[in-house]
């Protein structure tokens, strides 16, 4: 790939400039939307980017999907709810900072770590896409059992204010997430004999219920939901919060960057995504933390690690549809069709055929995060103001909107009263202080583990020793069991040295 | 609240649910092949063993008489209890109603109602954040996205607009 070409690509991506606009504002509108994802997004606009040319459709798609995973942060930190599952680590601190007052800092936090993170692993893609392609490779089944108790462990560490609450919490999602028919026979699972449920529990409804339904039934005890401390802090915020923002995200550049890596590997498995690399990346950050107890609290670092991760994923899981033909992940699915429709063929084939198009999505990645940039970090100053609406504007705003949401992405209304369920459940949980966030891991990991799991068990005849059979396997295990580990090891290392 | 006895019994509505989704699942999967149970297994009985120290837990402080078994945490502050109640049985019929009155008129209605539950009171507020918000939402989700909600009178009235 020689430099005249890949800076023809930009040259080409930026002409798209007018289509590329448009998906980033629809993207950001959507993204912010609970449960509203990106796929739905792009089905619903086939008709368009079929009737356009392919490389016009690719940019419209590619930079739509960025700016929603861009997105899905903003109600998270602006009022608890994330909207998506990629998000929902970021309301762990993104929230209370907006409870002190900080929410202009935290979303502008929440862009530069999206953009940055979007940015750096798309260039890292466009660079190293042959070497990438060959990790989908390398990380099967029994490799993802480990990844995904990355990002199971997060339980045990927001457990950590109450274990048995936190556990049963966490474990209660895991169960709600195997609902469904399994994976092998198709039998189906605790279904209450409802058919709608035997694809497993829609993550939309249980996302908009345990945490947009809840929080809303639970604000409306409170005029508004920032202290009267953040509140003159907010009434009071300016540009020179966003500055102060972007000062942060430039001191914690190393923590964007490699927050990111951690999204785009696990983005390029097929079948993992941007839920799975936020936490697993928010674990991992407050794991090697110095001040692993100040996390939840509302620190910068709680709110760069899962946006950088679920933006680095984008990047992830387009590398498996255009090195080898297999979609990372649903909107890659839709992606795919778009371009099977254009008379494309994904694989290895398409670099040699139309290099144009094979480097030109990574380019145009870059480019809509470039454009992004520029289009919402001003605008974080004006969303921050949300947090001066009082609640009893908000409240109804947010159940029936966000109810409405949950049907978009199958088209049932039962999933809006599985929102409504939900709900309940999620305010029962926070009235009594079992972990709607635990709750939640369960039910988006859950399924997600039992899949690799009776595959990787599968594959050895039910032997579970399987788990341990892979050179790369190992490996992980033993940075799961060091990642644990280390940080407990130093805590006791301090108390010890400050008892002395 | 001084020397109120902290209220422990709404801690055990979690686990009894827990508890009866487990013994639920246990009763859905007992036909199936090891592949189709093994992770529920291994998770619900976990989860049954945590539920029942969560019981021993706080059965050990009521009988040392450091805790009640009352549900305050539930439903206190009781004024704000009743209007949560008030929007779980608003959110419900407007989900019910929808394939009758259609997205936009349902959630028009819906809005003026909550609004009105949580103590909004002007006229001119709950019927303009009401018909925005319905008007929002029609224009992304019926205009724009063209998604597949119940249509009622509004939709067919503004139909000819887009097609």
């Amino acid at each position: 790939m020689s430099i005249d070409f890949l800076l023809g690509l930009f040259a080409h991506s930026f002409s798209l400039w007018w289509i590329i606009w448009p998906a980033i504002l629809l993207g950001i509108v959507v993204g912010i939307l609970p449960g509203f994802s990106p796929q739905n997004t792009l089905i619903m606009l086939l008709p368009l980017t079929l009737a356009v040319p392919v490389d016009h459709a690719f940019a419209f798609m590619v930079a739509l999907y960025c700016a929603n995973h861009l997105a899905g942060g903003v109600p998270a930190i602006l009022v608890k709810i994330p909207g998506s599952g990629g998000a929902a680590a970021t309301t762990l601190d993104g929230f209370p900072m907006t409870q002190k007052g900080q929410a202009q800092q935290a979303l502008v936090l929440c862009f530069t770590a999206s953009v940055f993170g979007g940015l750096i692993t798309s260039i890292a893609t466009l660079a190293l896409l042959p070497w990438l392609s060959k990790i989908g490779l390398y990380l099967r089944s029994v490799e993802m059992v480990v990844v995904m108790l990355f990002g199971l462990t997060l339980i045990a560490v927001i457990a950590a204010k109450d274990v048995l609450k936190g556990l049963i919490a966490g474990l209660f999602g895991l169960l709600i997430g195997v609902i469904g028919t399994d994976h092998i026979y198709n039998d189906p699972r605790a279904t209450f004999g409802f058919l709608e449920l035997y694809d497993g529990v829609p993550l939309a409804p249980a996302l908009i219920g345990l945490f947009a339904v809840s929080e809303a039934l639970v604000m409306i005890e409170e005029k508004m939901i920032v202290t009267a401390e953040g509140r003159e802090r907010a009434t009071r915020s300016n540009w020179a919060d966003t500055m102060e923002g972007l000062r942060i995200a430039a001191r914690k550049w190393w923590h964007i960057v490699w927050c990111s890596f951690v999204g785009l590997f696990i983005g390029i498995v097929p079948g993992a995504g941007a839920s799975i690399g936020a936490f697993v990346a928010y674990q991992q950050s407050r794991m090697w933390s110095k001040h692993p107890e100040l996390y939840g609290t509302g620190i910068p670092e709680g709110v760069i690690a899962p946006e950088a991760a679920n933006n680095g994923v984008t990047s992830g899981t387009l590398v498996p549809m255009m090195a080898l033909g297999v979609p990372g992940g649903s909107t890659a699915a839709v992606m795919m069709i778009v371009l099977q429709y254009h008379g494309m063929v994904m694989g290895p084939r398409l670099f040699t055929s139309h290099p144009e198009l094979a480097y030109g999505v990574f380019v145009s990645m870059v480019v809509a995060y470039i454009f992004m940039v520029l289009t919402i970090l001003p605008m974080a100053r004006y969303m921050a103001r949300i947090v001066l609406f009082e609640t009893r504007y908000l409240a109804p705003i947010i159940i029936l909107v966000t109810v409405v949401a949950a049907f978009v992405e199958r088209q049932y209304l039962f999933d809006m009263g599985l929102a409504v369920v939900f709900g309940v459940l999620g305010y029962i949980a926070h009235k009594t202080g079992y972990h709607v966030t635990a709750l939640l891991i369960g039910v988006i990991l859950g399924p997600i583990f039992e899949e690799y799991l009776v595959r990787a068990l599968r594959l050895h005849q039910g032997n579970p020793l399987a788990l341990f059979s892979s050179t790369t396997g190992n490996v992980l295990w033993v940075l799961l069991a060091l990642s644990l580990a280390v940080p407990a090891l130093r805590a006791w290392l301090r108390k010890k040295k400050e008892s002395t | 609240m001084s020397g109120r006895k902290p209220a422990l019994g709404a801690d055990l509505v979690i686990p009894a649910l827990a508890l009866a989704f487990a013994g639920y699942f246990f009763v859905s999967i007992s036909d199936l092949a090891w592949e189709a149970k093994s992770n529920g297994v291994i998770i619900g009985t976990l989860l049954v063993a945590l539920v029942v120290a969560q019981v021993v837990r706080i059965a050990l402080k009521v009988a040392r008489g450091e805790a009640s078994l009352g549900f305050d945490a539930l439903y206190r502050p009781r004024e704000v209890f009743v209007q949560r109640l008030a929007l779980v049985a608003i959110t419900i019929v407007f989900i019910v109603a929808m394939p009758w009155l259609g997205l936009t008129l349902d959630l028009f209605a819906g809005m003026l109602a909550a609004l009105y539950v949580v103590g909004v009171r002007r006229k001119t507020v709950l019927l303009g954040v009401s018909f925005t918000v319905a008007a929002v939402v029609y224009l992304l989700f019926i205009a724009a996205l063209d998604s597949a909600f119940p249509h009622g009178p509004i939709e067919a009235m503004l139909a000819p607009l887009w097609h």
